[in-house]
């Protein structure tokens, strides 16, 4: 192995949670194999600059300017296939987030890598690199060998930890890239509402399902979440049904998350919900059939009426926590 | 305008899956239902209202063994023209982005305007195929569209980001991921399914395509079953008493409080 590379993604010029723990993944990473750790970021702010210059980096490699402004695939590839170049980097890193899904799949194609996606472990000691990550609904675990020379792995938010501080001196290179094709450009964002956070994203998630009743039951939901600086998340049935948008269903059909902890209310547990949050650390059930699947699989199970349960389990919380 | 469209045959998401102990990698198939890849269905739906109104063909593309021509014909059932079909077990068993390059090269024959496919495949829970297949096509690509509109030269695609809905312009030929919402698929009729049985479904082998089979880039080495979770704790009665065990557990097991 010649060096790492991780691509580090930012949102308003700040660092993503998910990136951190790339990073932290390339730490380790290059502390086993005795190798350099580089890093490229597009359009960082001062914060998210000062951030990468403590964490032990070799070179960081940036980018801005007009065509870097909003991501596209084409562009950003492009840029970071550069920045593996000059930094000699054999394995590239990347968090399997939305953009870095869309990026890392044409970058492995462009590279001729060996690609493994929403990886969830790095085997450190295997020879050739192999990871896991789950495959068939979450049903199953691949162990996967790297074999190509050169890797690229996206790592699933939330499993690696972040990176830690460290000392020494990064060298800042500044990446100018002239004709870059991009012939699909970001043309409108629209962000979530402020305070909102991703499933993806969160720590905490309070979910909701058909027990919930209708969208005023997303009240009980919505209160849990809110005292525990939680994300909001909800089973196909319930985003089906119109109670809530589909941004926030967790499954087989909608987002893959890995909380520390996912509260279920009103969640049956049926496979295509649990391939998306099967792999939370802790998982707590509110259900009044004490027989539902997500019973069995939780790891505190609360047989009773959601509506009766959760807003006094938020009044206690919010007691607990200012105490 | 002719579509492309990828597809891929899978395991039913309620299907038991175990490892094959004799073929590492590989699942047990006996008593497994096949099935078009969910997302797939996504694709082919947009791709034959796309060809109904604008007119051109859409034309399935696949890899897969014997046993996916079920999958070809479902989807030819739903409006599919024809399907070009790989089924060499090198190609078959290939990573990612050999597949990618294997679908691109089949693609590049039908010289498509639009390349569509399901935003991941349920059995891999892999989505690289569309952003791989892109640039081996040379072309600009969209992941996981809620939303199609074909405007002349250029798609407009709607699609999630963790913080945000973006809009995308996309240049044609481009190649789009398909997720939930952006349709509903049709089920076919009788007369579908009957009608699809007599479609052509074209063998293609790699050295057709001008491919050769290399060394593989990636290869799954063994599937393990996820170690089972820890029983738990499971509380009945009062609420009030639920709820102080509850709090307790939070705050000493998972220690989020
Ligand atoms: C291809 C495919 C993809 C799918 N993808 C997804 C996906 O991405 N995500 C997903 O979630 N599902 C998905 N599904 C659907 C999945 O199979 C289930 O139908 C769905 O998850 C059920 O949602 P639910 O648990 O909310 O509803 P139900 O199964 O109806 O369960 C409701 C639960 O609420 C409990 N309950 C009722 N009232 C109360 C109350 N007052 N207090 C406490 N508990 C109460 C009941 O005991 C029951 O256990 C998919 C299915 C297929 C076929
Ligand atoms: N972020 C949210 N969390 C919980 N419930 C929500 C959220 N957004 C919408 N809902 C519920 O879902 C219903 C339908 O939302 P919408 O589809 O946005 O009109 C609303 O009436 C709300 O009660």
């Amino acid at each position: 192995m010649a060096g790492i590379l991780v691509w580090v993604e930012t949102f308003n010029g700040e660092l993503r949670k998910a990136s951190r723990e790339a990073l932290g993944a390339g730490q380790k990473f290059a502390d086993h194999q005795k190798v350099s750790l580089d890093a490229v970021v597009f359009n960082a702010g001062p914060a998210a600059l000062a951030e990468l210059g403590s964490m032990g980096l070799r070179k960081l490699f940036t980018v801005s300017g007009e065509s870097f402004a909003k991501y596209s695939s084409e562009g950003y590839c492009a840029a970071v296939a550069e920045a593996g170049l000059k930094s000699g980097a054999d394995v590239y890193l990347a968090c399997a987030s939305s953009l870095g899904r869309d990026l890392t799949g044409r970058l492995a194609a462009k590279l001729d890598a060996a690609l493994a996606t929403d990886v969830t472990e790095i085997l450190w000691d295997k020879t050739p690199l192999s990871v896991r990550r789950p495959v068939y609904s979450g049903k199953l675990l691949a162990q996967t060998e790297l074999l190509a020379s050169c890797k690229v792995l996206s790592l699933r938010p939330n499993v690696f930890a972040p990176a830690q501080t460290r000392t020494g001196a990064v060298e800042t290179v500044a990446l100018t890239l002239a004709d870059v094709k991009i012939r699909a450009q970001v043309q409108k964002a629209v962000a979530a509402a402020q305070g909102v956070l991703d499933v993806t994203e969160a720590e905490i998630i309070v979910s909701g399902g058909r027990g919930v009743g209708g969208p005023d039951g997303f009240k009980v939901i919505e209160g849990l979440a809110h005292t525990l600086n939680a994300a909001v998340g909800a089973s196909r049935a319930a985003v089906d049904a119109g109670w809530i948008p589909y941004a926030h269903q967790v499954g087989q059909t909608g987002k893959v998350v890995s909380p520390v902890l996912y509260i279920a209310c009103g969640i049956s547990g049926a496979i295509q919900h649990f391939a998306g949050m099967g792999s939370s650390k802790f998982i707590v059930a509110v259900n009044i059939d004490k027989e539902a699947p997500i019973m069995a699989k939780a790891d505190f199970a609360i047989v009773g009426d959601l509506f009766k349960v959760v807003p006094v389990l938020q009044q206690e919380l919010a007691k607990a926590r200012a105490k | 305008m002719n579509i492309a469209v990828i597809l891929k045959q899978v395991p039913d998401t309620e299907a038991v899956v175990k490892p094959d102990p004799a073929k590492p990698g590989a699942i047990l198939e006996t008593d497994i239902k096949f099935i078009l890849n969910t997302y797939d269905e996504y694709a082919v739906e947009e791709a034959v209202r796309i060809v109904e109104k604008t007119g051109g063909e859409a034309v399935g593309v696949c890899i897969g063994p014997e046993r996916a021509e079920a999958a070809i014909r479902s989807a030819l059932a739903m409006g599919l023209s024809r399907a070009l079909w790989v089924s060499e077990p090198d190609a078959v068993s290939a990573d990612v982005i050999t597949q990618a390059k294997v679908l691109a090269a089949a693609i590049k024959t039908l010289s498509p305007g639009l390349v569509l496919c399901g935003r991941e495949m349920i059995d891999t829970q892999e989505d690289a195929i569309a952003s791989a297949a892109a640039q081996f096509l040379d072309m600009p690509q969209v992941l996981n569209a809620a939303k199609i509109t074909i405007d002349g030269e250029k798609a407009v695609v709607l699609r999630e980001v963790e913080s945000a809905s973006l809009e995308i312009e996309a240049k044609l030929p481009a190649v789009i991921s398909c997720g939930k919402g952006l349709n509903e698929p049709r089920y076919p009729n009788l007369m579908s399914i009957k009608k699809a049985k007599n479609k052509e479904i074209k063998k293609l082998t790699l050295a057709e395509l001008g491919l050769q089979a290399g060394p593989a880039k990636a290869r799954i080495a063994a599937l393990e079953a996820p170690a089972p979770r820890a029983k738990g704790v499971r509380v009945e009665g009062e609420v009030a008493s639920m709820v102080a065990q509850g709090v307790d557990w939070l705050m000493k097991v998972a220690k989020v409080v």
